[in-house]
């Protein structure tokens, strides 16, 4: 464990304790529970898997927040994939690249609808870290979520 | 003329349904700029479930309920409809219990002459279980169970029961066949089938109760359910009963002269009942709005309860506002986002949300010094000095060199202290946290100081220590004499929007109109800014945008940047009235009626900038209703009251060519009031106990416990206003 996650469950721990001091344990209970499972609920852990040409990974729900994107953005290991070099796919609708999507054509993301993403970035080894940036049509502030796991080859 | 939108919402105390009227529980909505389906139950401030559907199979042929849908009705919180298949008359019934976090939905099937015939129904339902509030996330796994008399559905701490009077010949689990027992894994949907045998002249009734929310209350709510099960077509009756004790209760407000606001005023109050709610563990409270705000926010509930306290249902404030302090963060709780003294974002019997917004904490003083004026329950406000106390440490620990609270960085804030903690991180970007939380308004946002003003004003009276008091006074005077400077627009009539890096931010958006409904400002310039804000690029025919059209941001769907906002428009009512400007004033509150009207019982959050189309929007919107409310009290009847003495000021605002009007019913302290205009006489009766100080217009009279006070008053000559 990394000695930031330490520091954090550590501090997680401490103010923990003290809402269940001051708020009994059923609001630690469930806050425990919230944090479960929007961690377990939006990245499919284990499905970044590597292509012939990149990455996939899937989504079992959108991050945060749901609604039309006119923006995405993707990030793995800090540095930008270009829009036409990545590839969307929501719920039943066909797989499209991220250039193709503006305030005109957006994504359109919903609750329980997975969603997979395909980047043609080469080969990659190991742990990356992957980054998704949405700009919704009708919210301003920019919605992300950034994770790290290993890349799988096909059929691990 | 089209018709009026349909009423999706039937709800008691525990529990909601939302439903588009087609014969199932699915309600498809336009959401953050996407058609998204909120239809489903929900209890406990918790989403049970999304769609929930039936099939109706005649002689092996399956079609949807909706499909043979011949007529519907809604009577009260329960929604009827009747649907043929052929020979076969389903009658079907939908209710929220009134004190269980569940639903009942009834099939009353009846045969036409002729053979028995085989009636095969099938059930199914989307599990969700999570608060509202993490929006769009629907969890994958869940664990299921089933039992003699119903269905367990549980993910994590979340949890649901499906009962039903008639066991299933089959189940399923994602469409595929299942057993029962016991089930781990993802679920997508969860089935069952139920045959019926059906004679004609033998109707037969099939009933489901679904409810839940939290795992740990699941077993209590059981009795309730099977109660529910065997009541016939009664279940239901306790909301709409509950519902109309808790009218009965309440002012009754006549307008003869202005039919449109005297029914603006009962959609309004009935439409702030459909937001109460009582999740458990002794949390009182009210909705933000439906369908995704069906959480108890406290900035929301701030807004809503000035009007609950006009309304007369004091007990409902007191526990709300001690349903807030319950969970003001005693110490620093910065993965929350807490700090000391501060008060969430919102409640519930299960998580507390985030804290971390820059305004929410600073409404509940003036809340409860409203509280003690309407009620004169002088132990509850002593009670909550102490958290009234640590509300203003918490204010003044944000002050910057000018004594202005910062707003800004508490998004950040919380992302930084959870950074170490989570696999998979998460965030939003923004920058800040006002009522216009989408914004970023850093770092002195006006109607921040506004509240932070009416925070220390409120906080003096309550404070027990002179010298405490005086010092909270002095501070409160300080800040009210410096605003109108340090937020003053050059070479313009208006008001900047906040204070970055010394400088003034200026940007016109109706959030400065605060700053004249508290009184900083005199007439003249009151009215000059009240003015402005009534010129076409902030004022739309219906209400306020949130941001000037002229201003480089502006976007006409844009949630904070551009829409409009039916809160605003009530703070510009309470401006222009505050201003002396009444027919300004009376021209708002009549377009929000306008929209009151429109939206059949439904008061929408927002609509575009651009056109009066809801965009993004809840459909019913307690600050969307509450503050029609308190202006209609405040402003345009003039009322003022402290129970604490017994006093009533009255001065009403109302339009030349209005003769009458009228309230019965006004609670104050242990009495009522009642308030009647038959121009020129202006008559008061009180209740008591004891005598009643009423400061008319003109001169100050007392009413005897059981008399009445009188008075004259005119409204004004054409023009004279």
């Amino acid at each position: 464990m990394a000695p930031d996650r330490v520091g954090g469950w550590l501090s997680l721990l401490r103010q923990g304790l003290q809402l269940d001091v001051d708020f009994g344990t059923h609001s630690l209970e469930a806050m425990a529970w919230i944090a479960e499972v929007v961690e377990s609920s939006i990245y499919r852990r284990g499905s970044l898997y590597r292509t012939a040409d990149g990455i996939r990974f899937v989504l079992d729900n959108p991050p945060l927040r749901l609604g039309a994107f006119y923006r995405l953005g993707l990030q793995v290991n800090g540095t930008p994939v270009a829009p036409e070099r990545w590839t969307i796919r929501a719920g039943s609708a066909a797989a499209r690249t991220a250039a193709s999507v503006g305030a005109a054509s957006p994504v359109e993301l919903r609750a329980g609808e997975p969603v997979e993403v395909a980047a043609s970035i080469g080969p990659l080894v190991g742990t990356v870290r992957v980054r998704l940036e949405l700009d919704s049509v009708a919210i301003p502030p920019r919605v992300w979520m950034e994770f790290d796991d290993e890349v799988r080859a096909e059929g691990e | 003329m089209s018709a009026p939108p349909f009423d999706p919402l039937l709800r008691s105390l525990g529990a909601a349904v939302l439903l588009d009227g087609t014969g199932d529980v699915t309600y498809a909505r336009e959401c953050r700029g996407a058609v998204t389906e909120w239809g489903g139950v929900y209890g406990q401030l918790v989403r049970l479930t999304g769609p929930w559907t039936i099939d109706v199979t005649v002689d092996g042929a399956p079609r949807a309920l909706a499909d043979g849908r011949i007529a519907s009705e809604r009577v009260g919180e329960r929604w009827r409809s009747v649907h043929r298949f052929g020979r076969l008359t389903v009658s079907q019934e939908i209710a929220p219990l009134a004190e269980a976090p569940a639903v009942v939905r009834r099939l009353r099937l009846a045969a036409a002459d002729g053979d028995p015939m085989n009636v095969v129904l099938t059930s199914e339902f989307v599990p969700f279980l999570l608060p509202v509030l993490v929006e769009g996330v629907r969890p994958v796994e869940f664990r299921l169970a089933t039992a003699e008399t119903h269905l367990r559905v549980r993910e994590r701490g979340f949890g649901l029961d499906l009962h039903w009077n008639l066991p299933p010949s089959y189940l399923f689990l994602n469409r595929g066949s299942w057993r029962g027992g016991h089930w781990e894994g993802p679920v997508t949907t969860v089935g069952s089938e139920h045959v019926v045998r059906l004679a004609a002249g033998a109707p037969t009734e099939v009933c489901w109760v679904l409810g839940g929310g939290l795992e740990r209350d699941l077993d209590r709510n059981l009795s309730a359910a099977a109660a529910a099960l065997a009541a016939g077509g009664e279940s239901g009756d306790g909301a709409d009963a509950a519902d109309a004790a808790w009218r009965a209760s309440t002012p009754t407000v006549r307008f003869p002269d202005a039919p449109d606001l005297e029914a603006a005023y009962a959609a309004a109050r009935d439409g702030l009942r459909r937001l109460y709610v009582a999740p458990g563990d002794g949390l009182a409270g009210l909705v933000a709005g439906f369908p995704w705000y069906s959480a108890i926010w406290c900035r929301d509930l701030a807004w809503m309860l000035p009007a609950v306290l006009w309304l007369g249902d004091f007990e409902w404030a007191e526990r709300s506002i001690a349903s807030v302090f319950r969970f003001q963060a005693p110490a620093a709780l910065p993965l929350l986002g807490g700090t000391a003294g501060e008060l969430p974002m919102q409640i519930a019997p299960g998580p507390v949300f985030l804290y971390g917004t820059s305004d929410t904490t600073l409404y509940f003083p003036e809340l409860v010094l409203r509280s003690l004026r309407h009620s004169g329950d002088r132990a509850a406000a002593a009670a909550h000095r102490p958290e009234v106390r640590r509300i203003v440490d918490w204010a003044r620990a944000r002050r910057g060199p000018a004594g202005w609270v910062t707003n800004g960085g508490e998004a950040e804030a919380i992302a930084t202290a959870t950074r170490g903690v989570a696999r998979v991180r998460l965030g939003i970007d923004a920058p800040d946290t006002t009522i216009w939380d989408s914004a970023d308004r850093r770092d002195h946002a006006i109607d921040v100081q506004v509240l932070w003003i009416q925070a220390l004003r409120s906080a003096a009276e309550l404070e027990g220590d002179p010298t405490a008091a005086a010092d909270l006074t002095a501070e409160a005077g300080h800040l009210a004499a410096a605003l109108p400077s340090a937020f003053a627009w050059p070479d313009g009539p208006y008001l900047a929007d906040s204070i970055r890096h010394g400088q003034t931010v200026l940007r016109a958006r109706p959030n400065a109109l605060r700053a004249v409904s508290a009184g900083l400002f005199e007439r003249n310039r009151a009215r000059e800014i009240v003015a402005r804000a009534l010129r076409d690029d902030l004022a739309t025919p219906w209400g306020m945008r949130t941001l000037s059209a002229e201003d480089p941001a502006y976007r006409p769907h844009a949630y904070h940047e551009g829409q409009v906002w039916t809160i605003a428009t009530g703070w510009a009512a309470d401006a222009a009235y505050a201003a002396g400007v009444p027919a300004a004033g009376l021209s708002l509150l009549r377009t929000i009626a306008t929209r009151f009207r429109e939206e059949n019982g439904g008061a929408n959050e927002c609509y575009r900038g651009d056109r009066p189309e809801p965009y993004n929007s809840c459909f019913l919107l307690g600050m969307s209703l509450a503050p029609f409310l308190t202006v209609l009290f405040e402003r345009l009847w003039g009322l003022r009251v402290d129970a604490t003495e017994p006093r009533l000021e009255l001065e009403p605002a109302f339009p030349a060519g209005w003769t009458r009007a009228s309230i019965d019913g006004l609670r104050l302290g242990g009495g009522r009031v009642a308030i009647r205009w038959d121009a020129p006489t202006l008559e008061v009766g009180w209740s008591g106990p004891g005598a009643l100080t009423v400061v008319f217009p003109t001169e100050v009279r007392r009413a005897p416990a059981g008399g009445t006070a009188r008075s004259e008053w005119r409204a004004p000559d054409p023009g004279e206003s």
